[in-house]
């Protein structure tokens, strides 16, 4: 019996002791470990208030003293986007930055007699590079404000864009106006005034954010949205990239008038962009390079915007 | 059953004397102080303990032995589990520097980059499928990362979809399945690695020589203490059944511990030697294919890229803390590394992209060829080595059993003959 009991006793211990080699699973990261997932950001201040916002400083020819402004000598620094399609984007089939900006950031390196040099830059890095000095220039659809003029300097507006919103095809015909955005998910990039700008039409708009719009065209192609807002130029751009999109005729939400955006303390430089761009409204330049890249996907003819100066 | 009324060192009853010492049984019980002792029941009780002491040795002798053989199994498998979860990080980090490649030369995808990729990401699927294979414990997150792998893969071909139409979209979706490929399935593959080298780790201490030779102390203690008893009850200095026993013990104690010992600083070795280089080699050649990804990365963000020029340093140091002994490779693309990233910083960021597709991919190559190369040489002689004389474990470890009981039948006849002597 007693043998019994202890050949039990050793069979219990050894089946333990085999039983023991088993491993724990192995975890999985814990959520929040990674990157946090971007959300709309939270009013900050109230803007600053002017009336003055698209008034620049006056043309002038002085190229000396721009190209002395400049951060690098021989070099215009550009910041632009890489992924707005006709406005600034990577071109796949050579890998070379096209488009509407791209094309005025040549003419002023070309003007002030310097290389280009294009940095792809995000939206939210526009103000924050020219503050810093990593760029001399900022050509990224920007637009022009009271807020920002007490951060940057701006050129006279180039171009007059509208915020608009882009919709599902199958939802363009029932699209009556920001009301029809009530309890809907609305993306726009970070740090621009879109989101700021829809939220206040229709507080009722679910603000989804991404890094650009080439982002939330993808969140909305994978279902995570329901609309895009932005600027006109932007969003017929998207729209091109996929045929189940479209932007439906509607009112415009805002005025989105864009200048090239520079140091605060580079007046010079701005005085002498604004010449140049003068010389492309009268010499039929701009018209030219509008409708090259933008007038295919916006399919209307428009005028170079009148400069306004006194600043 | 007779009882025997006995001083302290009762003489061995002479057999003619057994059956007188029978009688007074009754009476021995009537005086008071005067104790008896039941000899036989003692010699049945003596002979049990000694018996189940030299069993009970064989059989957990054995058995830490067989654990010593499993553990060392273990520690040859998860070896080749860690460098095959370190394969899939490596192989997906490759097939991204792959994709990002193609993206920054625009354009056409190159047939042959476009092969070297399909082949990168069938081999993580398939690594996938084989480490699920291999280890339970790693089902889970092997499953969590089945899902961002194949999420990553369906990203780059949407993004390869749309490039092909020429829609910029297509650089976007490779950017959004790069990051996510970096914020979701990495950690998971570092999680992987983790546990499994510390399995492989923990798997290799698995021989325990301190235990068999405590063990064997402990049962030559028991028969020492046996024989002694013996001895006072019989005057017989020695047990004859219970010495070979103890002999058999002895020889066995020996025989286990040293070998578990030898193989405890083999396995120390390995661990310290080809088994860390297989993992610092491993740790280099994912950190190394990261940071040629990044510098892909870098230059389709045209300009910049100061984000992805800190992860590539980061990515950099990884490669130097490894040790890895292809640090020469490394210079040699670290190099031309730092020339595109000149030739990016002083604006050229055309002649940055002419040198990253023409000159980089080939400066990396030496280094990937010489990592892989030294993974699969030095994890190839640790598992062999991990896995090199089992059967002679096996055979000694059943010969531990059979001596046990062996030096149980010795206890047994050394008894027997005292019993022999009483009756």
């Amino acid at each position: 019996m007693m043998r019994t009991r202890a050949l039990l006793a050793t069979l219990t211990a050894t089946t333990a002791l085999l039983a023991a080699c088993g491993y724990d699973a192995t975890p999985l990261p814990k959520a929040g470990d990674g990157p946090a997932a971007s959300a709309p950001a939270s009013p900050g201040a109230s803007p600053a208030q002017c009336d003055n916002a698209t008034q620049s400083y006056a043309a002038d020819n002085n190229k000396p003293d721009a190209v002395q402004q400049l951060t690098n000598k021989g070099r215009l620094v550009v910041g632009v986007s890489g992924d707005t399609y006709k406005m600034g984007f990577t071109d796949p089939t050579d890998a070379e930055l096209k488009g509407f900006d791209i094309a005025f950031a040549q003419e002023i390196a070309n003007a002030l007699g310097v290389d280009l040099e294009l940095r792809v830059i995000l939206a939210s890095d526009r103000i924050k590079m020219l503050e810093n000095g990593q760029l001399d220039m900022v050509a990224r659809n920007m637009t022009v404000n009271c807020d920002r003029w007490t951060q940057v300097a701006f050129s006279a507006v180039y171009y007059n864009a509208t915020q608009k919103v882009l919709v599902g095809t199958d939802e363009a015909a029932k699209y009556t106006g920001p009301a029809s955005l009530a309890g809907k998910r609305v993306c726009a990039p970070t740090s621009t005034t879109s989101v700021a700008n829809i939220k206040e039409i229709e507080p009722d708009v679910i603000a989804v954010e991404a890094a650009n719009h080439t982002g939330c065209l993808i969140k909305f192609q994978n279902s995570e949205v329901d609309a895009i807002t932005g600027d006109d130029t932007v969003l017929a751009g998207l729209a091109a990239q996929d045929p189940y999109t479209a932007v439906p005729q509607q009112e415009k939400l805002t005025d989105e008038p864009y200048g090239l955006a520079f140091n605060k303390d580079d007046v010079a430089l701005v005085r002498f962009v604004n010449f140049v761009l003068d010389q492309m409204r009268a010499d039929g330049r701009w018209t030219k390079t509008y409708d090259e890249w933008l007038k295919p996907t916006l399919k209307v003819d428009a005028t170079p915007p009148a400069p306004v100066y006194g600043r | 059953m007779s009882q025997t009324a006995t001083p302290a060192a009762a003489p061995p009853p002479p057999p003619a004397a057994a059956p007188a010492s029978a009688a007074p049984a009754p009476a021995a019980a009537a005086q008071p102080g005067t104790s008896y002792v039941d000899t036989p029941a003692l010699l049945n009780r003596w002979q049990l303990i000694g018996m189940s002491v030299a069993i009970v040795f064989g059989i957990v002798s054995a058995l830490l032995q067989f654990v010593g053989w499993q553990a060392d199994g273990r520690a040859a498998d998860d070896t080749e589990q860690l460098i095959r979860v370190q394969e899939v990080k490596t192989s997906l980090l490759r097939a991204d520097a792959l994709a990002t490649n193609a993206f920054l030369k625009g354009g056409l995808e190159d047939p042959a980059q476009r092969e070297e990729y399909d082949v990168e990401i069938d081999g993580v699927l398939g690594d996938i499928a084989n480490a699920a294979e291999a280890q339970s414990a790693d089902r889970n997150a092997l499953s969590a990362l089945n899902v961002e792998v194949t999420e990553y893969a369906t990203a780059v071909a949407q993004g390869r979809d749309n490039n092909r139409q020429n829609y910029p979209i297509g650089a976007e979706y490779l950017n959004t399945a790069s990051a996510e490929l970096r914020a979701t399935a990495l950690p998971i593959l570092d999680e992987l690695i983790r546990a499994n080298q510390e399995r492989a780790e923990g798997a290799m201490n698995g021989q325990h020589p301190i235990w068999l030779f405590l063990l064997g102390v402990a049962v030559l203690v028991a028969l020492v203490w046996l024989n002694r008893e013996l001895a006072r009850h019989f005057r017989r200095r020695i047990n004859k059944g219970i010495a070979v026993a103890a002999i058999i013990v002895l020889a066995v104690t020996l025989v286990t511990a040293v070998g578990a010992w030898v193989r405890d600083s083999s396995n120390d070795g390995l661990r310290e030697g080809e088994f860390a280089t297989a993992v610092s080699e491993a740790h280099a050649r994912t950190a190394g294919n990261d940071a040629k990804a990044l510098e892909s990365l870098r230059l389709i963000k045209r300009g910049s890229g100061a984000t992805y020029e800190n992860d590539w340093t980061e990515a950099a140091k990884g490669v130097a803390d490894s040790g890895t002994r292809a640090s020469g490779e490394w210079s040699s693309y670290a190099k031309v590394h730092e020339e595109i990233v000149a030739l990016d910083d002083a604006g050229s960021w055309q002649l940055a992209r002419k040198k990253a597709i023409d000159v980089s991919g080939a400066a990396f190559q030496p280094f990937d060829d010489a990592t892989r190369a030294a993974i699969e040489k030095n994890g190839e002689v640790a598992t062999d080595d991990l896995r090199s004389g089992r059967w002679l474990a096996l055979v000694i470890s059943a010969l531990t059993l059979l001596l046990g009981v062996a030096a149980a039948v010795a206890v047994a006849r050394g008894i027997g003959e005292r019993r022999r002597e009483f009756s």
